[in-house]
């Protein structure tokens, strides 16, 4: 099996696994970050979104061979002790209920914000029509990455 | 009844601090020798505290809500709380979380166990400042005493344990609830947003394999042929087993045993058994023909038929709703790991106790052998009632041997093997007397018995009365009723989903209701305010409704619509309501718009009514994701072909996403009643309050779920 050089988190990691391998299982089952999380593995829910070069992604569609080189942020590593703005927003707002499909709506609001600090609804509407939340949190994922750009404007 | 004297008792080991055993199994036999305590709370010497929750949580808020009780009466600092989840065995017998009873049924001895434990302190400090107990007061984790005296927890912790556990502990008054009622967040948040809270699928043991199992996609059916070479052919598989369920592959990595179980899916044959011609369009007809054939009669009054055929008018329509399945955005999983005398499960269940039970069994152990970690849940949603997962990853470990495993299915699996709720037709009847009121109501429910499926097959003298709830508790005043279910057979296994048949037989009502409405010129919501009429309380057998409560969420949630006001054209507001269970009490006002036959749900005015509050962030949660979760129910469904279902994925299964979701808007009508239960109420009203919109919209009825885009247009 071939070996890969990833950045994750800021630290390098050595990877062997074959080429095809989603990024997803390379960060849940050889790397041990888990707080990304399956749900689909077709690209349709959106609970696996890393940042690849500060774009949001969806880790099971995206393949080992096509990251090598590239940076690499999961939920562990968008701050060091929960202290990020959206993370903070997220407590403030009380977002969560099971949890599980968080990690991934906080990647995207993350990398909504970079991209356009104060998003508007529409822009809202567009970041998260590929994620799912059974548990219905979405008015609070609203509010969240609305508090946390300050509101919109 | 729960034994008194044995309700609390100091359990702790010397040097421990105070800890508080306390019993919550009402269902446990009264004068039993043995202490069996079921819940615990530890104040430590350090000042901290424990309480295990004997309750699973799944996003409901029970490691937040049942703490909160206990805090609130011992005058907790909740800075110092820390909460574990309980460990089933004897201690724990009762840990099943379904039904919204998290809340009720551990209200009053938790409440309790606090007050007693505060009571102690109390009388610790006293003793040592020699002054009565009542000089004494509690606040925020201190005793206080007279001129500033004041001493911590902690502190006087072992010195509380000696003292006697008061019987009967004075209770707070809501007016001083310093906790209960406010907002408090999530106690797990932290871990939530910083991907450090553990699922079931984040459990990494040493040594830990994965697995996929192959499954006949037609439930119940099984391999016939298969090479196991081709499985073990992929990079890091190490073993394809047979199990019950089917053939286990067993790999390094989750990824290798998915492609190793592709790979032998090429050459595996099945058997596809008893259920391979099943269909929805044949079901469809067997439930057709069940609503004018024998049932099971769930609720009468007066004599309906006779009613009907005196009736100067009768209203009659068919309501239908589909197969759904749970699609919790975590699969199903478990890792078990079998060591010599014993088995260790990690799982995300909702029935700890019977996974400890039936994982021992499988692997032929005995219960107290087995030890069950229970992990947070992906979503539960009664999904996780099911052990089937949990069973099945005990019979793969078994099998396969070595150190533990970890079965994962994927979503295909979780889809096709759900514990689906059923269909159901409902043949909906009222007779109209002269002056066009109401003078009879036949509700015909048509369909699989989940409970029958439940049971293994067995029928339970509880099948017609769980299969009719949401219909047989119509709370309307109506001189003849009938309520009653005709059972259908379907070979798929069956299970809970939040909310349950209250679903599509409150659907069916509350549309239907609204059809007699417009029918005899009545406004819905003065129809209903008629039909509840001057009586307070209503009995269904052992349950009694208040509908003093029920009317008066009607006309907040109606008021704070704006029930009546004058819309535009292809806009309009549809009301539903319930007594949930006859414990929680719901209204739901949709607000929609249909142009172009595009339908937009604006905006659902919910006003509640489910006793006191614990903690007002966790009810408006349950409120905004069940109508959430109720919505979807609008979309989605699952139809079976040849014995499998049609729909494998979310692509095929639109839930509700985010610029969907219409604003919620909550009312809570304050109540000095008891916590009833918040996380199935909400659910059923968001179907009928939006279909009912849309009538007021467009004119148009829509009888059936899912909603045909067409059907607008």
């Amino acid at each position: 099996m071939p070996t890969y050089q990833l950045t994750v988190n800021g630290r390098l990691r050595h990877v062997d696994a074959e080429p095809d391998t989603p990024l997803l299982w390379i960060l849940r089952d050889a790397l041990g970050l888990t707080g990304t999380k399956f749900g689909c593995g077709q690209g349709v829910c959106g609970s696996c979104t890393i940042h690849l070069d500060g774009q949001a992604v969806k880790s099971c569609q995206t393949r080992l061979k096509d990251v090598a080189e590239h940076t690499i942020i999961t939920v562990e590593g968008l701050s060091k002790d929960g202290s990020h703005p959206i993370q903070k927003a997220w407590l403030a707002e009380d977002v969560a209920q099971c949890g599980y499909c968080q990690p991934g709506m906080i990647m995207t609001a993350a990398a909504l914000l970079k991209h356009k600090a104060h998003p508007t609804d529409g822009d809202i509407d567009g970041a998260f029509a590929g994620h799912i939340c059974r548990c219905g949190t979405y008015p609070r994922i609203r509010k969240a990455v609305k508090r946390a750009a300050g509101g919109a404007k | 009844m729960t034994n008194r004297r044995d309700f609390l008792r100091v359990t702790g080991a010397v040097g421990a601090g105070l800890v508080l055993g306390l019993h919550l199994d009402a269902k446990s036999k009264a004068g039993t020798a043995q202490f069996r305590p079921n819940a615990f709370l530890a104040l430590r010497p350090d000042g901290t505290v424990c309480i295990s929750v004997p309750k699973t949580e799944m996003g409901q808020g029970v490691r937040t809500s049942l703490p909160l009780i206990v805090a609130e009466e011992l005058d907790l600092d909740w800075s110092r709380i820390e909460v574990v989840t309980a460990l089933p065995g004897p201690e724990f017998k009762a840990m099943q979380t379904g039904g919204s009873t998290s809340v009720s049924s551990t209200w009053t001895p938790l409440r309790k166990a606090g007050a007693a434990a505060r009571e102690m302190l109390k009388a610790a400090a006293a003793a040592q400042w020699n002054i009565g107990v009542d000089q004494c007061r509690t606040e925020n984790g201190f005793v206080l005493g007279p001129r500033g005296r004041k001493l911590s927890y902690g502190h006087l912790a072992q010195a509380a344990a000696k003292q006697p556990v008061p019987k009967d502990p004075m209770l707070k008054q809501p007016a001083d609830y310093r906790l209960l009622g406010k907002r408090t967040p999530r106690f797990d948040g932290p871990a939530i947003v910083t991907g450090k809270a553990v699922f079931g699928l984040d459990v990494r043991r040493p040594g830990q394999r994965f697995a996929a199992v192959l499954r006949c996609p037609v439930p119940g059916g099984q391999p016939r042929a298969w090479d196991e070479t081709k499985g073990l052919a992929v990079q890091g598989v190490k073993a394809v087993v047979k199990v019950p369920t089917g053939l286990a592959v067993v790999a390094d990595s989750t990824w290798a045993a998915f492609k190793g179980r592709e790979a032998l899916a090429t050459s595996t044959t099945w058997d596809e058994g008893v259920g391979k011609d099943f269909s929805t369009l044949a079901l469809e007809a067997k439930m057709r023909a069940a609503l004018m054939g024998p049932a099971d009669e769930a609720r009468r009054v007066g004599d309906a038929e006779k009613a009907l055929a005196a009736a100067t008018n009768v209203l009659e329509a068919e309501y239908a709703f589909p197969y759904q399945a749970h699609a919790t955005v975590e699969p199903m999983n478990a890792t078990v790991h079998i060591q010599g005398e014993g088995v260790e499960t990690w799982t995300g269940s909702q029935s700890p106790n019977e996974v400890q039970e039936r994982t021992a069994a499988a692997v032929g152990l005995k219960t107290e052998q087995s030890k069950v970690n229970v992990t947070l849940l992906g979503g539960g949603f009664g999904r996780r009632l099911g052990t089937d997962f949990s069973t099945e990853a005990a019979l793969v470990a078994k099998a396969a041997g070595g150190g533990p495993i970890q079965v994962v299915w994927d979503r295909e699996d979780d889809f096709r093997h759900d514990l689906h709720h059923p269909a159901t037709l409902h043949r909906m009847r009222a007779g109209l007397d002269g002056s066009g009121a109401i003078s009879a109501w036949a509700h015909r429910i048509a369909g699989p018995s989940i409970l029958r499926s439940w049971m293994g097959g067995q029928k339970s003298p509880d099948q017609t009365s769980a299969e009719a709830g949401g219909a047989l508790d119509i709370p309307y005043a109506i001189p003849a009723i009938t309520v009653d279910f005709a059972e259908v057979e379907a070979p798929t296994p069956l299970g809970w989903l939040r909310a349950v048949e209250i679903v599509p037989n409150v659907f069916a009502r509350e549309c239907f209701l609204d059809e007699v409405a417009h029918a005899t010129g009545k406004d819905p919501l003065q129809l209903r305010l008629d039909l509840l009429g001057d009586q307070d309380i209503v009995k269904f057998g052992q349950d009694e409704a208040d509908l003093r409560r029920l009317k008066k969420v009607l006309q907040v949630a109606t008021g704070k619509a704006g029930w009546g006001r004058k819309l535009t054209a292809g806009r309009g507001l549809g009301l539903a309501c319930h007594a949930y269970d006859c414990r929680t009490y719901v209204a739901q006002v949709a607000e929609v718009s249909v142009v172009k036959g595009r339908l937009r749900i604006h905006k659902v005015t919910c006003a509640v009514d489910c006793g006191l509050v614990v903690n007002p962030w966790g009810l408006e949660a349950q409120v905004e994701g069940g109508i959430a979760f109720g919505l979807s129910a609008l979309f989605t469904q699952i139809t079976w072909e040849q014995g499998r279902t049609v729909q494998t994925g979310f692509q095929d299964f639109p839930i509700l996403r985010l610029p969907d979701m219409p604003a919620v808007e909550i009312h809570v009508v304050l109540s000095r009643e008891a916590p009833s239960g918040m996380g199935e109420p909400p659910v059923p009203l968001a179907i009928p309050a939006v279909l009912n919109a849309i009538f007021a919209a467009t004119g148009k009825r829509i009888r059936r779920v899912p909603l045909d885009g067409e059907s607008l247009t």
